[in-house]
């Protein structure tokens, strides 16, 4: 039923071609060294390892599954309008979903899929079967209009939830931003996130509670967490080397400490879909990507270091006094010594959505951030949005905020405890 | 109202420990020997879900007092079971659903006569508890939902043979509109003959003409009366509605063919009018074809497909839904007996479609209303599949219902 695909660090790709084939490989490598150029390995790191039997607990005493977890390799993240006007509707539907996520994230069927009642319809839409639980994690995002008036709610908004400022080169498209809930499904296996954002879709629609509103189906990690080697973005540069991975960050950047017991260990979850213009970045001279984000882009090293980990010297001068990295790179927008210390924990992957009516490649980024509040995101992508060089190259086309309650314990459904 | 209730202390508040003793001890109380107990002349049943073994629906009583009975239906930490049903012999006689850990009890009264009854929690690792109703056998069963649910098909046929009937009413008037060449009134006759097969298509779509395979499309009455251009048999060439409102719309000509089409129209659905009076119905039947005639707004009217050359798109789409509604309203007076929420939920997502239709009528169209062009579809399209979206998956739960009501 699951398939365990291991590749052990000790064996780089070229260790195992020589092992594999030595020929081929032997008229390859001679090809390379008259050339000058040297072949790059494109060996996984050996945290690398895909698991497909490995589940997450979906209850717990703190946040949510999802977001801490080291992400996995592929996303199906969804947007819902309410289309309910009565608070027990919501509520009902908060507790199916949490019963289902508790079910897939298990592996297991939410309900039967081919009903003994020739008259039935299946609750489980079936697609997962035998795919194993794949790590699945399904987060819940809790929109502004969840606290209004009309579910009396307003009383529970958290402090710091509200519609994202307008911020510098937004370029939203209304049929990709906002929405009252957001459901983010990670997997090692797409078709188990799919079916998780589905039949969670189903169940919305059948309470009559909500309908869905956008959505981006995301492939290959563009994050790393814990123990994970940096992945890189569609633009070929590693994305967030950078990135939180201790505890002590996740607690002074991430979680919420303060407030009712049952925001403590939430978090705000900024979404944004950033389309890439990769025809034109894939012709843009080497030495400009680089010095876009101010990295090389094979090692990830900053322009003033040679290690992907070194830390960037944003006042370091070449011999003609100008700044190796650029003041407009994105690196030295984003970096929290530029930032008053501020960071936040970014879970992003790549996404594709074919060929666009201009027949370009249509892909980009579906970014996704966590921080204990808003105004942090805000304030980075005042900065970028405004000078990053980068800006030539993408777009920020849709956005939505949440708030991502933390876990339910067993027995209860994820975020019951702001209804009483 | 929900909201109110959750205030009320719950064992769940109390952790995980109370959890398990609660369960332990309703374990512990399901004793054959004992009845269970009667309050103000009801008898009281607990059923308790919990994750123990993957799902387990522990029942406090297996043995009951013939009479009223109510079953209190909590659901602490089963996230595998989501509803509940008393059966006897797999015939439902009442649930309960959308149960999930975390939200209130639920409780449902029965008045059982004396025998043998099953408790079915889908998704528990047993899901079938039997229970024993003792003291005076009921009465040999009459079965008034059943009987609701048999007057409403005979309704529903009455129904679908009256529609029929106008539209051979409405074929010979369009008919003689084209026999007489009067393209302006033809074109304004077009749309009142249209409606009627929308809102039983998925009644009268399977009958084939004597001496032909089911397979070949020149024998298939649907295919003759309502097939569109995106899925025409070369073999057997355009025929019907559309036929005609290709050369009305677009070729603006009425032409002999356009003469011997309509001829050949009121020939098939003057067919259709004789078979429908002698169609009888299960209630399952209505449901299913409730649901179908929903698959048709997706598939051709929010598409535009349907009425490619008139766009009177939206005016099937107000048949598709009238002929769905009809079909629900004559179980409803059987459904109010076996599911109210679930009822009350597809009336009120009908009502929504209903209203939202409402918002195109325009009276200065012949059909009653807007044109579905280019523009309403780009700007509309996905509001009005959402909106029956939400009524297509409560109403498809009802055609199990219905097939496994008490008989």
């Amino acid at each position: 039923m699951a398939h365990k695909l291991t590749k052990p660090s000790s064996l780089s790709r070229r260790g195992m071609l020589f092992g594999a084939t030595a020929g081929a490989v032997g008229v390859a490598a001679h090809a390379a060294a008259l050339a000058g150029v040297p072949p790059q390995a494109s060996a996984p790191g050996g945290d690398d390892v895909v698991d497909l039997t490995q589940t997450h607990p979906f209850y717990g005493d703190a946040q949510q599954a999802g977001i801490s977890t080291e992400p996995q390799r592929h996303s199906m993240f969804m947007t819902f309008d309410l289309t309910t006007a009565k608070v027990g509707d919501l509520q009902v539907l908060l507790a199916l979903w949490s019963s289902a996520i508790a079910q897939m994230m298990q592996g297991a069927t939410i309900g039967q899929v081919e009903p003994k009642q020739p008259s039935a319809v299946g609750f489980d839409t079936g697609e997962a079967l035998n795919l194993g639980p794949a790590s699945l994690t399904v987060t819940i995002g809790l929109g502004p209009k969840v606290f209004s008036d009309i579910y009396g709610l307003s009383h529970q908004m958290p402090p710091l939830l509200r519609e994202l400022k307008q911020l510098p080169s937004d370029q939203l498209d209304p049929a990709l931003t906002g929405g009252d809930l957001s459901v983010q499904a990670c997997a090692d296996d797409p078709q188990v996130a799919y079916h998780a954002v589905r039949d969670l879709a189903r169940i919305a629609k059948s309470t009559g509670s909500a309908q869905t509103r956008w959505t981006v189906m995301g492939f290959g990690r563009a994050s790393a967490g814990r123990g994970q080697s940096t992945p890189r973005n569609l633009l070929g540069f590693k994305d967030g080397t950078r990135n939180l991975k201790e505890d002590a960050e996740f607690e002074q950047f991430v979680w919420v400490k303060d407030g009712p017991a049952w925001q403590r260990y939430g978090s705000y979850q900024v979404v944004r879909k950033i389309q890439m213009h990769i025809e034109n970045w894939d012709t843009d001279r080497a030495s400009d990507q680089n010095n876009v984000f101010g990295r090389h882009k094979v090692s990830g090293a900053p322009l003033t270091g040679t290690k992907e980990f070194d830390t960037p010297d944003f006042k370091k001068v070449d011999a003609t006094g100008n700044p190796v990295i650029l003041p407009t790179a994105h690196i030295a927008l984003a970096a929290f010594e530029n930032n008053k210390g501020i960071r936040i924990l970014r879970r992003s992957y790549n996404y594709t959505d074919g060929l666009n009516q201009f027949g370009q490649l249509d892909a980009g980024l579906f970014f996704m951030s966590y921080q204990n509040d808003p105004a942090h995101f805000e304030m980075l992508q005042t900065k970028l949005g405004a000078s990053d060089a980068l800006n030539e190259y993408i777009a920020h086309i849709g956005s939505g905020i949440f708030f991502a309650p933390p876990a339910p314990k067993e027995g209860n459904y994820i975020a019951q405890e702001m209804f009483s | 109202m929900l909201q109110n209730s959750l205030r009320r202390p719950l064992l769940l508040a109390a952790g995980f420990g109370a959890v398990l003793s609660m369960t332990t001890a309703l374990s512990g109380l399901a004793r054959a020997a004992e009845t269970a107990p009667v309050v103000n002349g009801v008898s009281q049943v607990h059923v308790t879900l919990v994750s123990d073994n993957g799902g387990a629906c522990l029942v406090d009583f297996d043995q009951v007092k013939a009479g009223p009975i109510t079953f209190t239906v909590t659901n602490q930490t089963a996230t595998a079971i989501t509803e509940v049903e008393i059966q006897s012999d797999n015939r439902i006689l009442g649930e309960k659903e959308n149960l999930a850990p975390g939200l209130p009890a639920v409780a449902l009264t029965l008045t059982l006569g004396g025998g043998a009854y099953q408790i079915y929690c889908p998704g528990a690792g047993q899901e079938l508890q039997p229970f024993t109703v003792t003291g005076k056998v009921a009465p040999a069963a009459t079965g008034t939902t059943a009987q609701l649910l048999q007057d409403g098909t005979i309704g529903y046929a009455k129904y679908v043979a009256g529609v029929a009937a106008s539209m051979v009413d409405a074929v010979k008037i369009l008919k003689a509109d084209i026999d007489a060449g009067d393209l302006a009134k033809a074109r304004a006759e077009y749309p009142l003959a249209r409606p009627f097969y929308e809102r039983i298509e998925s009644d009268v779509d399977s009958f084939v003409l004597p001496g032909f395979k089911a397979t070949d499309n020149a024998g298939s009455l649907d295919y003759l009366i309502d097939m569109r251009a995106s899925a025409l048999d070369p073999k057997v060439g355009w025929h019907g509605f559309h036929a005609i409102e290709r050369d009305l719309f677009q070729n603006n000509a009425i032409t002999a063919e356009t003469k011997a089409q309509a001829a050949e129209l009121l020939t098939h659905v003057e067919m259709l009018a004789k078979i429908t009076p002698t169609l009888t119905y299960k209630p399952e039947d209505l449901a299913n074809g409730a649901a179908d005639l929903l698959e048709e707004v997706q598939t051709t009217k929010v598409t535009g497909e349907e009425e490619d050359f008139s766009h009177i798109d939206l005016l099937d789409f107000a048949g598709n839904v009238e002929g769905a509604q009809q079909a629900f309203a004559f179980l409803e007076p059987g459904m109010m007996k076996i599911d109210p929420d679930l009822t009350a939920r597809v009336q009120g997502e009908f009502a929504k479609v209903n209203a939202m239709l409402d918002t195109y009528r325009d009276k200065s169209q012949p059909g009653g209303y807007e044109l579905y062009t280019a523009q309403v579809k780009a700007a509309d399209a996905a509001k009005l599949s959402k909106a029956i979206q939400a009524l297509q998956e409560p109403l498809s739960k009802i055609g199990e219902k219905v097939a496994t009501a008490e008989k």
